[in-house]
C-alpha cells in the first residue's frame, strides 16, 4: 500500500483507494496521454497498485453483477431466438419434397408422365396403372367430400376426383371390417377424400392422389396419415376445384350425366 | 499517476468490452426482430392456421349442402339464398387455402380438427365433424329428399351449419392476432348471422321447426 502514495496524498483513508482508478479511467476514457506517460516510467513500481484495484474491484460487485446479468441476459436472448426459430423453422420445402420422404411411395409424374393425361371422355375407360392414379376421365367427378362408398366406384369419375385435388383411398374386399371402420373414421367429414372397395387390389389397402399411390398393409400405418397431409389439396390439377356437386351413386359403370345434353367443354 | 501504468492493458479489456457489449446488443436486436417476425406468419398450431384449414371444411359442407338446394329446391328464396351462400363460401375457401400457401403450411394438419380452439376437441362430434355439421346420413336425406322437403331440410341444416360457423368465429377471434384472418373472420360472422335470420324466417313461412 506504501506505493499507492501518491492516492493516499490525494485522499489518505483506506476508502478512497478507490478513487485513484476511477480517476484513472477517467483520464484514460478522456484521452489524455501526457500525464500516463510520466506514470509509465514508474512502470515497475506501478505494478503493485494492482492490489487497491482488487480492493476496490470487491467493492464494486453492484456494476459487475449488473454488466454479468446484463450480458447473460442478451446472451439468453440470443440462444433463446436461435433454438426457437431453428425449432419452428417451418417446412418451406414444395410439397412434391415432403411427399417424396414418404416410404414407398410411387410418383408416377416422374415414372410414367403419359399416364396422366387430362382429357375427359364418356363411358368407360381402362387404366394401365389400376387403381388409376390419373389419365382421361369421365365429365363428372365423383363426390370427394369424406365418403366411405360402401361398393366400388366408377373408375372414371374417381380419377376426376383425383385431379380436383381428393384422396382416393381404395381397400380389398377381405379388408376386415375393424380396419375398413378405422379408414372411415379417419377421413369421415374431411373433403377431399373417399373411401371405397377395390376389387383384385395387390395390397389390403391403396392410396391414390394424382399422380401419386402408397400401397399399406394396415389402417394403422402412419404412412396413411402422412399421404393425406403430403397431398390432398396439394396435389390438385385444379386449385380452387370442389369436391362437392359430384357423383354419389356407387357402381363401376360411368355416369355420363350432361352426354346427351352435348357437353363438351373441360371442367 | 502510477495507476495510469495499467491503463493500456486496461484500456484493451475495456475497448474488448466495449465491442462485445456491442456485439451483444447486436445479437438481440437481430434476434428480437427475427422473433418478431417469425410470429407474423402463423404456425402450424396457430389458432389462425387451425381456423384457415377447419373453416375451410366447414365452408366445403356449406358449399355442398348449398348446391343441393341450388339445384333442388322448389322456392326461388331459398335458392337465391343457396346460391349466395355457395358463391361467398366458396371463395372464402380460395382466400384460406391461400393463407396457408404463403405461411408455407399444408392444407391438412397434424393435428384432430378443433385443436387450435380452447374446448375445441369437445364440440367435435365424429369423425372431423366440426360443430353444426351434418352427418353424411343426413346429407343423403336431403339428397333423396323432393319437393318442399328439400327446402325445409336444407334450411335446417345450414341454420345449424351457420351456427356452428359462428361459433368457431367467436374461437378465433378470442385468440387471433393476424389482422387478415380477424378482418375475414369478422365478416363471416356477420354475413352468416344475417342469414341466419333468413333461414328462420324461410323455415317460418314454410310452417317448419328450425331444427
Amino acid at each position: 500500500m506504501s506505493m499507492s502514495t501518491p492516492g493516499d496524498v490525494r485522499r489518505p483513508s483506506t476508502k478512497k483507494v478507490a478513487t485513484p482508478a476511477a480517476g484513472a479511467k477517467k483520464s484514460g476514457g478522456s484521452g489524455k496521454g501526457t500525464p500516463t506517460r510520466p506514470a509509465a516510467t514508474g512502470g515497475g513500481k506501478g505494478r503493485r497498485p494492482v492490489a487497491p484495484v482488487k480492493v476496490s474491484q470487491g467493492r464494486n460487485w453492484g456494476p459487475i453483477a449488473l454488466y454479468v446479468t446484463a450480458g447473460a441476459v442478451a446472451l439468453g436472448i440470443v440462444v433463446f431466438a436461435t433454438v426457437y426459430l431453428l425449432q419452428n423453422k417451418p417446412d418451406t420445402r414444395p410439397w412434391a419434397e415432403r411427399a417424396a420422404d414418404i416410404s414407398g411411395i410411387t410418383n408416377y409424374r416422374e415414372t410414367d408422365p403419359k399416364a396422366l393425361d387430362r382429357t375427359h371422355a364418356w363411358g368407360p375407360l381402362t387404366y394401365t396403372i389400376n387403381p388409376p392414379v390419373g389419365g382421361t376421365h369421365n365429365y363428372n367427378w365423383q363426390n370427394c367430400m369424406g365418403e366411405h362408398y360402401k361398393e366400388p366406384i366408377a373408375q372414371e369419375h374417381a380419377v376426376h376426383s383425383l385431379e380436383h385435388g381428393a384422396v382416393w383411398i381404395t381397400y380389398r374386399p377381405d379388408l376386415p371390417q375393424d380396419q375398413v371402420d378405422k379408414l372411415a373414421k379417419k377421413i369421415d367429414g374431411l373433403s377431399y377424400t373417399m373411401l371405397s372397395p377395390y376389387p383384385n387390389l395387390d395390397s389390403p389397402i391403396s392410396l391414390q392422389a394424382w399422380g401419386y399411390k402408397l400401397k399399406v398393409d394396415n389402417a394403422d400405418d402412419e404412412r396413411v396419415t402422412k399421404f393425406i397431409q403430403a397431398l390432398r389439396l396439394n396435389a390438385t390439377m385444379e386449385e380452387g376445384a370442389t369436391c362437392s356437386t359430384g357423383i354419389t351413386q356407387t357402381g363401376t359403370t360411368p355416369y355420363d350425366l350432361g352426354k346427351d345434353s352435348g357437353q363438351t367443354s373441360t371442367q | 499517476m502510477s495507476t495510469t501504468d495499467s491503463g493500456t492493458p486496461r484500456r484493451w479489456t475495456h475497448v474488448l468490452a466495449v465491442a462485445l457489449a456491442a456485439c451483444l446488443l447486436i445479437g438481440v436486436g437481430v434476434s428480437v426482430g427475427l422473433l418478431l417476425s417469425h410470429e407474423s406468419t402463423p404456425g402450424t398450431d396457430s389458432a389462425e392456421a387451425g381456423f384457415a384449414r377447419d373453416m375451410s371444411e366447414h365452408h366445403a359442407q356449406a358449399v355442398q349442402l348449398s348446391m343441393i338446394a341450388y339445384s333442388r329446391a322448389t322456392s326461388s328464396d331459398v335458392r337465391t339464398l343457396a346460391s349466395d351462400i355457395a358463391l361467398t363460401q366458396q371463395a372464402q375457401i380460395g382466400i384460406m387455402q391461400e393463407w396457408l400457401k404463403a405461411w408455407h403450411l399444408n392444407p391438412t394438419g397434424d393435428k384432430p380438427v378443433m385443436s387450435w380452439m380452447p374446448d375445441g376437441q369437445m364440440s367435435v362430434e365424429s369423425g372431423n365433424r366440426m360443430p353444426g355439421m351434418a352427418t353424411l346420413e343426413e346429407i343423403d336425406k336431403l339428397r333423396s329428399a323432393t319437393g318442399q322437403q328439400v327446402d325445409i331440410q336444407f334450411c335446417q341444416l345450414m341454420l345449424r351449419h351457420h351456427l356452428g360457423g359462428i361459433h368457431m368465429v367467436d374461437g378465433l377471434l378470442a385468440k387471433a392476432s393476424d389482422p387478415r384472418v380477424i378482418e375475414l373472420a369478422k365478416g363471416m360472422k356477420s354475413a352468416q348471422t344475417g342469414e341466419v335470420q333468413a333461414l328462420e324466417m324461410l323455415l317460418k313461412s314454410m310452417n317448419a321447426p328450425t331444427g
